[in-house]
């Protein structure tokens, strides 16, 4: 799952992802940013996004997006 | 029926409030839904039937997906996953196929009641030019209150059940309820079934707590709707009616002082609502968060309108970026023409159909068309000036959060809103323009206090108390903003103080308020969308 | 036994805001009407009958008209004063809702005990159908009960001196513009009928109810105006009258006998009548009113010093008026 957090920091590198709980309801990833995320998400876990993933509940922190991700595997 | 009137104030609403209390708790859903629609055939009469056709559909569809959902489970028990993939493709296919007949006919129903002679016209003007001797006929269409609020709320729903975020509701009642409690019937807040639904239908008590602070925020609309909107309302029809008459500084102060006015009327028609709600106990979801502190027009739409902006994001933003084509678009730009060209491709693909909805929603006029375009394009060119923002930024050391970097960009985008209003406002696309032209020709700015404003219908006391007014709102506008008060709001405040706010909103409406003798009650906004 | 005192504390105190409100209203609502008794300038012209009912001297007044412009562009008290000794109160309001009268009528009821209630019945088919007339009749009866609501504009006279001066006598208006009515003859003989609205229809009970209950008469009047009046409307009240008894007068069939003519008489193009159409109807209606009811003569009483003054200044202008109005 380290390619999570690198994925992450090439995103943005100044953000402290490990620390936010609320990536998606402080704003700190915009919708744009969740689009790009989701590429490259899909790209280095094999895995498919779909539009029912798309909640924030799924992007509010690195421990739910790894939740997501290890859920989408197992599909 | 507005929700401003005497008649829902002090008729309906109590009315409403008695017989859910006296209802048994367990019957208290059915007095709600019945409610709303003696409401809705209050205003629309036997178009009731459309409400109740949405309802019965939803419902109906819902079922069915949770069916296929439930039949594709039973089927790859105990299967080879190769089985289980083809099985649950199958099914998938079903499930899409059942989803999008169920927000066709609704939608089709919204299409052709409302946009059916906006279509025959167009296609007229088109026929006509082409010297065609056969022009399609208009029709009367009555349009059933709330259409286009009640029907995204259905679309959402079936979304939800399809995306499994909600299970299908086997009640209907709790659809019905979904779709018709009648605060919301009118212009929303366009609310999801996840947030609302469940406390309607537990049906509890109304408590004095619950009953004070709703007519609190009922008030405060009020304090809104008939001190500052509809004072303004005269001054802007009266410039707006007659625009060829007018240029330069006027028509700026229309284009402000409608913008003013529908905030402070939907706005105000919003805390109504949202305190009418609060009185059964139930939450309705926020439209408003001090829009006008925005420093873009992203975080505008982020703070005005949010249910709206919600779902647009939700039902067609993300699915849209996230399907197949997008997809596969995203990863071709990636790949061959870097990052910056494919995330604006990207966000330019998914963010038309939002515009050109959130225009065409509004109704069916060029001008609306224009203001989602408007805005469509203002949105995609800030993330294409993103990257050069962000370099300037760090090359002239900018601090982001000063006063003198944040109050520009507030004014920028105060610019950028009343520009949209002009053109939403004005009476058709072209009408628009002419305006928005007319402000660059004589400017004349010595008529904002030569006496001009004195005659569109307004004297003096009635620009004082619009004046007064906003700034009361600003100040609260502020106190939320900053959470001064905290989680408490105004209970913090040591209650023969807060009393005394109370008795001076309630006396500030009735005197100041703009009704009665001389003043013409004015239909709520958005209740014609 | 806690929870007990816990609620009680509560409905306390929420009895305490709602008693404190109570008192904050009627203390306002007190200060606005004694502004608007003390000054007629500061209440708008729709209102002035209200308050201006009020200031005439107690049980003065015998004869009561109600209803919308008609009236008070074609009764004249001072002129039934003048030939009759009738002391009248027009106390019209343009485009009067039957709510209104009713109102009206209570507000005048307050000090004055007449022995005959007028009803200009234009006013009898202005109503809403349904729930608008809900609306009007809840309004209606907070601007009456609350009169915060009704005077509450007036704290603009206060912050820009903004007023409202009128020339009115016993509620009648000098109305002195000619332009006559050219479409000749309106009431086409016909049995059909124009429904009367069902608001109207209950107002006009307790308009009923409550002249009973004070002793006064009720006579329903018709007065000239081609754009108003028509044989179906005339039928209807016909009937409505017939079946509750009352008395009705339409001077639109008596036109000849008021003498009644176009080219001088109308305002504006026949919907209502000028001074000099005015003059014509209250004579008439004077006449009739001295036939049909015992009204005392009023002219040689103690209060009629008032009225002589008024009436010095009144005759003067209308002759004034008159004379500007037939230069020509």
């Amino acid at each position: 799952m380290d390619s999570l957090m690198n994925i992450l920091t090439e995103l943005d590198s100044s953000v402290a992802w490990e620390k936010e709980e609320a990536l998606i309801d402080d704003r700190i990833l915009d919708s744009f940013g969740v689009i790009s995320l989701v590429a490259e998400l899909e790209d280095s876990f094999s895995i498919e996004i779909e539009a029912a993933e798309m909640i924030p509940e799924n992007f509010n922190s690195v421990e739910a997006m790894r939740k997501m991700i290890v859920k989408l595997q197992e599909k | 029926m507005g929700y401003h009137t005497s008649l829902y104030l002090f008729v309906f609403l109590p009315i409403a409030l008695l017989a859910y209390q006296f209802t048994p708790k367990k019957m208290r859903w059915l007095t709600l839904v019945l409610s709303g629609y003696v409401f809705f055939w209050m205003i629309s009469g036997k178009l009731v039937i459309y409400l109740i056709g949405t309802t019965i559909w939803t419902h109906y569809i819902g079922i069915w997906l949770a069916n296929l959902k439930m039949q594709c489970k039973i089927h790859t028990i105990g299967k080879e996953k190769q089985e289980i993939e083809i099985t649950q493709k199958q099914y998938r296919k079903k499930e899409r196929l059942v989803l999008a007949s169920g927000i066709l006919l609704i939608l089709s129903v919204l299409a052709y009641l409302k946009y059916y002679n906006f279509f025959v016209r167009n296609v007229n003007v088109l026929l006509d030019t082409a010297d065609s001797p056969i022009l399609l006929q208009a029709k009367t269409l009555l349009l059933p209150i709330g259409i286009s609020f009640y029907t995204l709320q259905a679309i959402g729903y079936m979304a939800d059940v399809y995306w499994e975020k909600i299970s299908a509701q086997q009640h209907l009642g709790k659809i019905a309820l979904f779709l018709g409690f009648f605060p919301q019937i009118m212009e929303g807040p366009i609310s999801m079934y996840s947030q609302v639904t469940e406390s309607l239908w537990e049906g509890q008590g109304i408590t004095g707590e619950n009953l004070s602070q709703g007519t609190v925020r009922v008030l405060w609309g009020l304090f809104k709707k008939m001190i500052i909107a509809d004072r303004l309302y005269v001054f802007v029809s009266a410039i707006f009616n007659y625009y060829e008459n007018y240029s330069g500084v006027i028509i700026i102060a229309a284009a402000v002082g409608y913008t003013v006015q529908l905030y402070m009327e939907f706005s105000g028609c919003m805390d109504i609502i949202i305190g009418s709600g609060k009185m059964f106990g139930v939450t309705l979801p926020e439209n408003f968060r001090q829009p006008f502190v925005s420093r873009n027009a992203a975080e505008f739409w982020r703070r005005w309108h949010i249910t709206l902006g919600t779902w647009f994001k939700t039902y067609i933003f993300y699915p849209v970026s996230v399907s197949k084509i997008v997809k596969k678009w995203n990863r071709f730009g990636r790949k061959k023409l870097g990052k910056y060209v494919a995330k604006v491709g990207v966000s330019a693909i998914a963010l038309f159909p939002v515009w050109l909805c959130n225009g065409l929603w509004h109704g069916p006029r060029w001008s609306y068309i224009f203001y989602g375009m408007y805005y469509f394009v203002i949105l995609l060119g800030g993330i294409m000036l993103e990257p050069v923002k962000d370099k300037w930024i760090k090359i002239c050391h900018i601090n982001e959060e000063a006063l003198y970097y944040k109050i520009p960009q507030i004014l920028k985008t105060w610019v950028i809103i009343f520009i949209g209003e002009l053109f939403f406002r004005a009476n058709g696309l072209r009408a628009g323009w002419q305006m928005f032209k007319s402000i660059f020709q004589s400017f004349e700015f010595q008529k904002l206090w030569d006496g001009t404003f004195l005659t569109f219908g307004l004297d003096k006391a009635d620009l004082i108390v619009i004046f007064a007014g906003c700034i009361v709102v600003a100040i609260v506008g502020m106190i939320k903003e900053r959470n001064l008060l905290g989680e408490l709001g105004i209970k913090r405040l040591w209650l023969p103080i807060r009393w005394a706010i109370y008795y001076g909103l309630i006396l500030t409406i009735v005197i100041f308020g703009a009704y009665g003798n001389g003043y013409q009650q004015v239909d709520m906004i958005y209740a014609g969308f | 036994m806690q929870d007990f005192k816990k609620v009680g504390k509560k409905i306390g105190k929420n009895l305490l805001f709602c008693v404190i409100l109570i008192i904050l209203f009627a203390e306002v609502s007190k200060i606005l009407e004694n502004a608007s008794m003390k000054n007629d300038n500061l209440v708008q012209s729709r209102n002035k009958s209200i308050f201006r009912i009020l200031r005439e001297p107690e049980h003065t007044i015998d004869v009561i008209a109600l209803g919308d412009s008609l009236s008070y562009s074609s009764i004249s008290p001072m002129e039934l004063w003048d030939r009759y000794g009738i002391t009248s109160y027009v106390c019209a309001q343009s485009g009067q809702k039957i709510q209104e009268t009713y109102h009206m009528l209570e507000t005048a009821l307050e000090t004055q005990s007449p022995k005959l209630v007028i009803l200009e019945t234009n006013a009898m088919f202005r109503g809403n159908p349904g729930l608008a007339s809900m609306k009007e009749s809840i309004e209606e009866w907070g601007n009456h009960y609350i009169p915060i609501f009704r005077n509450h504009d007036i704290w603009k006279s206060f912050i820009i001196d903004k007023q409202y001066p009128e020339e009115n006598y016993k509620g009648f208006a000098f109305r002195c513009a000619v332009q006559p009515y050219e479409k000749g003859e309106y009431m086409q003989k016909t049995e059909q009928k124009e429904k009367l609205p069902d608001v109207v229809i209950t107002y006009m009970e307790k308009i009923e109810k409550l002249c009973r209950d004070n002793g006064a008469e009720l006579l329903l009047l018709g007065t000239p105006s081609p754009v108003n009046y028509s044989y179906q409307r005339h039928n209807s009240i016909q009937e409505y009258a017939d079946e509750k008894s009352l008395a009705y007068l339409d001077l639109n069939l008596k036109l000849e006998e008021v003498g009644i003519d176009w080219k001088t008489d109308a305002l504006d193009e026949g919907d209502h009548l000028n001074l000099s159409g005015a003059q014509k109807v209250t004579r008439y209606l004077g006449k009739y009113l001295k036939e049909q009811y015992e009204l005392a003569d009023h002219r040689e009483e103690d209060f009629n010093i008032a009225w002589k003054k008024e009436m010095e200044e009144y005759r003067q202008k209308a002759e004034k008026h008159l004379k500007e109005m037939f230069k020509k």
